[in-house]
């Protein structure tokens, strides 16, 4: 029997929501992959508002607990999310080669309108602008990384006509526009590229790769979400942690 | 025409309508029409998306209009029509209902740089408002891009303000 939500509590009713869904995902009673009922559902069987529902289900995407995909659902993620460690950490990634030189195809800088759950995940309305840039990286020849990057239009449009070729976007927003990035979140999975991506990279479909998500904020604004592939041979991840005095 | 305005005094920011990619599908072009400009306090006439390339360089626009044509049947579609009688269309507007969900629903998956109006026809923001009348009753268009310099895509002049423009000039004898 569903679990109704406290009025009397002092709690907030999207928290409370947010919570009892968070249940039925921990307790496997909405396994993965399965497609969460809609949101007038939800508003019928909780007996709360919409308005109520869509902020809980977002805190959700949010926070990796499900994916919104459009037109067709939202549906429960794979999730694996680490305590948060309580140190100063430093992260650092390098080609497994040491001195090779990347070369960058530029696939795409242009503007669109935010899809799936882009909006979520950049926190913005889901009707304003984004820059999308999608990058091809090689050595000597061979693809190694396939990077897509979404920035809101207002935050930097100038990125728009930038040279992102021989530019990092971190280096552009911190030395060009003075935009200092205070805080990185990185997320980092086992994927498997889907056609198109395992085409751009030379792989067999449906062999793994590495994936990396990315948010980047300045202070409390996100102004970048990027999501990259990467050939899993070529590349590690090294993380250095020291405890807080 | 001498104190008449020209195209740049009519001209709307491109960022007033949303942007998708050429390689959206049709199904993302409904969902980004939905988002962004069913909403009551965005309503804005004329309902277009504006559709680009890679480099940003505008491609096409994509109306209500596209996105039906796309979503019908193929078998439907028709061919160039004979001239003189125009037969009744009631029987295959009853197929379609028929065969809606399930084919259109397929159709949904193509690109939308199949169904949109390709970019064909430019004015620049020195041109007089005639010539942004001219082209846009002459090839069907509801909107017009402008470029500077035959290159930058700068705005768009609508047919609303053309037709403003042009009615005070012919009401209060202006020019």
């Amino acid at each position: 029997m569903t679990k109704l939500l406290d009025r009397k509590k002092t709690q907030k009713l999207y928290v409370q929501l947010f919570e009892l869904l968070r249940e039925r995902i921990d307790t496997g009673e909405w396994a993965v992959g399965t497609q969460i009922p809609t949101e007038e559902d939800l508003c019928k069987e909780y007996e709360v508002s919409k308005a109520t529902v869509r902020i809980a289900i977002l805190d959700l995407v949010r926070q990796g607990y499900l994916t919104r995909q459009q037109g067709k659902g939202t549906f429960v993620c794979k999730r694996i999310i680490p305590e948060g460690l309580t140190m100063s950490t430093s992260f650092k990634e390098s080609m497994l080669e040491a001195g090779v030189i990347f070369s960058t195809r530029i696939l795409a800088q242009t503007v669109m309108m935010p899809t799936d759950d882009i909006d979520v995940k950049l926190n913005i309305a889901e009707d304003k602008h984004i820059i999308y840039i999608k990058r091809l990286r090689t050595v000597d020849s061979e693809p190694v990384l396939l990077q897509e990057a979404f920035i809101p239009h207002h935050i930097c449009p100038q990125i728009l006509s930038d040279d992102i070729a021989s530019n990092s976007l971190f280096d552009l927003f911190e030395k060009k526009y003075e935009r200092k990035i205070t805080k990185i979140r990185d997320y980092i999975e086992l994927t498997y590229p889907n056609k198109d991506e395992a085409n751009l990279l030379n792989m067999k479909e449906g062999s793994p790769a590495l994936s990396l998500d990315q948010h980047f904020y300045s202070g409390d604004t996100q102004i970048m979400y990027m999501r990259s592939i990467k050939r899993p041979e070529r590349f590690r991840f090294y993380i250095e942690m020291e405890r807080k005095v | 025409m001498s104190n008449s305005k020209v195209v740049k005094d009519l001209m709307l920011d491109v960022f007033e309508f949303p942007h998708i990619p050429y390689w959206f599908s049709i199904r993302q072009a409904m969902g980004i029409i939905k988002k962004s400009l069913l909403t009551k306090e965005k309503c804005f006439q004329p309902m277009a998306i504006l559709v680009f390339d890679e480099k940003y360089n505008l491609v096409g626009t994509v109306t209500f209009k596209n996105i039906l044509r796309g979503l019908e049947p193929r078998f439907l579609k028709t061919t160039t029509k004979a001239q003189g009688h125009v037969g009744d269309d009631s029987g295959l507007s009853l197929l379609w209902d028929t065969l809606f969900s399930k084919e259109s629903k397929e159709m949904a998956e193509k690109p939308i740089s199949e169904v949109m109006t390709p970019a064909k026809h430019f004015v620049s923001p020195e041109d007089p408002v005639t010539k942004a009348a001219y082209l846009m009753v002459h090839n069907d268009l509801a909107l017009l891009p402008v470029l500077e310099n035959n290159k930058k895509f700068v705005g768009l002049v609508r047919m609303i303000e053309v037709f403003d423009e042009l009615s005070n000039t012919i009401l209060e004898g202006r020019g």
